[in-house]
């Protein structure tokens, strides 16, 4: 199995990955994917450089997931292993989880406490929470003998920290020092959507799945941004009005185009309209214990439905009572991994914590919904493998549109992701010139 | 239901005498072999009438499990809400079909407290898509509760809970 053992994209010299590079970022028209940006290993290495080790903020986990002192949790960021750790009651550091000496890795449990420093077990050099390494076994030498060397210093050998940066319980990483901060990164309308979920209460970790989809991380989170598939594929959300494109909704974009916000109100079968074209649409079917669909208000507004995702691969799903982080990783230019953080507040109540495991049963690996999803990807990588790298996929629903709408009837998130992803993976090439 | 109190009396007294639970298990490897069964061969619409009618079936992972953890990646509170997952299964989703396989080990009985039987059976399960590829879905164990009642042992609580931190594919149905 390739858990976090598999890095494909270390195949590929400068010179390959600028190549690529240049290919992806090319095309104005992002309503024309090419799809060798699923295709291509190369690609995929570059994208690792440009995008995930680039000018991005990448999520690294929840505050609630290391709630203590010491606290802290493997994560990864591409195909790069790190560790947040919360290095007191407010801050966070993000390290990597490769020694400075010889390159082991540092921690293997998936989780864990260390009060004052991490150890690597295979020389002990030791390291604080900041990645400062802090001691060296036989530094000095046995009775004189041997040692490192007289202008050995402890601090040339720190882990690299990265830049960290937090917004209500929520933790980002970046490689880059060139990355705006996060509220600039976010905009203001993103700030809202994402402010409205983590809105400052301490949140409670309901607990996680971890899956592996068949298919390039962008179509995963272009699924998210794609509100079109939502009101057809899933019978669920068309059948019981979870989510339909007849409802009152919004698309909203940020500026770079790479965030975006679907947001939905749940409606009632007399307001439905178009049912016609859906396939899917099924009115007789009813659940024998419709428990499931017995949703309360989550938030102050009218929204039952908020699905945001942040450049590069982030998603924060709010369906009715139903809230979670999926965290895309990329494992290879045909395969990513999906981890899925459930989280409540809290203060919510026993009744509200039921609520929201039992409506976990509508995401997640055999998620009502989701379970949908999975198995789209997989038959749009399948198709894309087979097809000439220069075919291209045909986003033109709504125009050419990359901008906000008051309606669900459109391509323009996905349109706007690939104008940020080509803007990204262009751009170190023009600052190599 | 006099002769079940008194199975069920029989069993706990066994139980305190530290005794022979190996007939006990045997029973329950045979409940286990029927379940799995009605899975494996496609009849998994009869599998929620082997529930009690207050019934909690999962599907979670050993890392939930360790956290104390209630998610499930499937979620039952009802034998109801378990036929409801069989219908989507059947009507309401899109996906390839895929045959299921368990391999079961045989069955550990932990202890008996009143009328229920703690039991834990580890199980391989395999899927095979359309395509005909085989691969292991889960390392797992089921931690189960099994209950005596009128018309024979049913499952009181089913936890499979999979030391496999990343699922290789969607589940598709309860297993």
């Amino acid at each position: 199995m390739d858990g976090t053992a598999a890095h494909p994209g270390k195949n590929f010299s400068k010179d390959d990955i600028a190549r690529a590079a240049a290919l992806a970022a090319s095309g104005d028209d992002a309503s024309r994917v090419a799809f060798r940006v699923y295709q291509d290993p190369a690609i995929y290495a570059a994208e690792l450089e440009r995008v995930f080790y680039g000018p991005t903020w990448n999520y690294v986990g929840l505050a609630a997931e290391v709630p203590n002192v010491g606290d802290w949790r493997r994560n990864m960021i591409g195909e790069r292993e790190v560790l947040l750790v919360r290095k007191s009651e407010t801050e966070f550091s993000v390290l990597p989880n490769v020694c400075a000496h010889r390159g082991a890795q540092i921690c293997q449990a998936l989780k864990g406490n260390t009060e004052k420093a991490f150890m690597c077990p295979y020389h002990q050099w030791t390291y604080d929470h900041d990645g400062k390494l802090i001691g060296v076994p036989f530094r000095r030498g046995v009775k004189g003998n041997g040692g490192m060397p007289a202008d050995f210093e402890l601090s040339d050998y720190n882990l690299p920290a990265l830049r960290v940066a937090e917004i209500n319980g929520v933790i980002f990483a970046s490689y880059d020092a060139a990355t705006p901060p996060l509220d600039d990164y976010l905009g203001g309308d993103m700030k809202h959507y994402f402010t409205r979920v983590f809105d400052g209460r301490k949140l409670r970790i309901v607990g996680h799945h971890r899956q592996m989809i068949d298919c390039n991380w962008k179509l995963q989170m272009e699924n998210l941004k794609d509100p079109y598939h939502a009101g057809l594929l899933h019978l669920f959300l068309v059948t019981f009005g979870l989510f339909r494109l007849d409802q009152k909704s919004a698309t909203v974009l940020d500026d770079t185009g790479g965030h975006s916000a679907l947001t939905a109100r749940r409606s009632s079968p007399d307001e439905h309209v178009g049912n016609d074209e859906i396939a899917s649409y099924t009115p007789d079917y009813a659940l024998e214990d419709p428990t499931l669909l017995e949703p309360v208000m989550e938030f102050d507004d009218e929204m039952t439905l908020a699905i945001q995702t942040v450049f590069p691969s982030i998603i924060v799903q709010a369906q009715s009572n139903t809230l979670a982080t999926r965290h895309v990783i990329p494992k290879g230019v045909g395969r990513h991994e999906l981890i899925w953080t459930f989280f409540g507040y809290e203060d919510d109540d026993a009744d509200r914590h039921e609520l929201r495991l039992r409506q976990a049963n509508l995401m997640g690996p055999a998620g009502y919904v989701t379970l949908d999803d999975a198995e789209a990807l997989e038959i749009s990588q399948r198709g894309v493998d087979s097809a000439p790298p220069d075919n291209e996929a045909v986003l033109v629903l709504d125009g050419d549109n990359i901008g906000s709408t008051d309606h669900l009837v459109t391509e323009a998130p996905i349109r706007g992701f690939h104008k940020q992803y080509r803007d990204l993976m262009g751009r170190e090439i023009a600052n190599a010139l | 239901m006099p002769s079940d109190t008194a199975a069920i009396s029989t069993a706990a007294k066994s139980q305190r005498a530290g005794g022979d639970l190996v007939s006990l298990a045997r029973r329950i490897e045979r409940l286990q072999l029927d379940y799995v069964h009605r899975i494996d061969d496609d009849a998994i619409e009869s599998m929620p009438e082997m529930f009690t009618d207050k019934c909690l079936y999962r599907i979670t992972s050993r890392e939930n499990w360790l956290d104390g953890s209630d998610l499930g990646v499937i979620r039952c509170e009802s034998p109801g809400m378990l036929r409801d997952r069989v219908t989507a299964m059947r009507h309401a989703a899109m996906f390839a079909p895929r045959t299921i396989r368990h391999i079961l080990s045989g069955t550990l009985v932990d202890r008996v407290d009143g009328t229920d039987i703690h039991a834990r059976t580890n199980v391989a399960i395999y899927q095979t898509s359309a395509d005909g590829d085989t691969l292991l879905l889960m390392a797992a164990i089921y931690r189960d509760i099994v209950t005596e009642t009128p018309d024979g042992l049913r499952f009181r609580e089913k936890h499979l809970v999979y030391d496999t931190l990343r699922l290789p594919d969607s589940v598709i149905c309860p297993l």
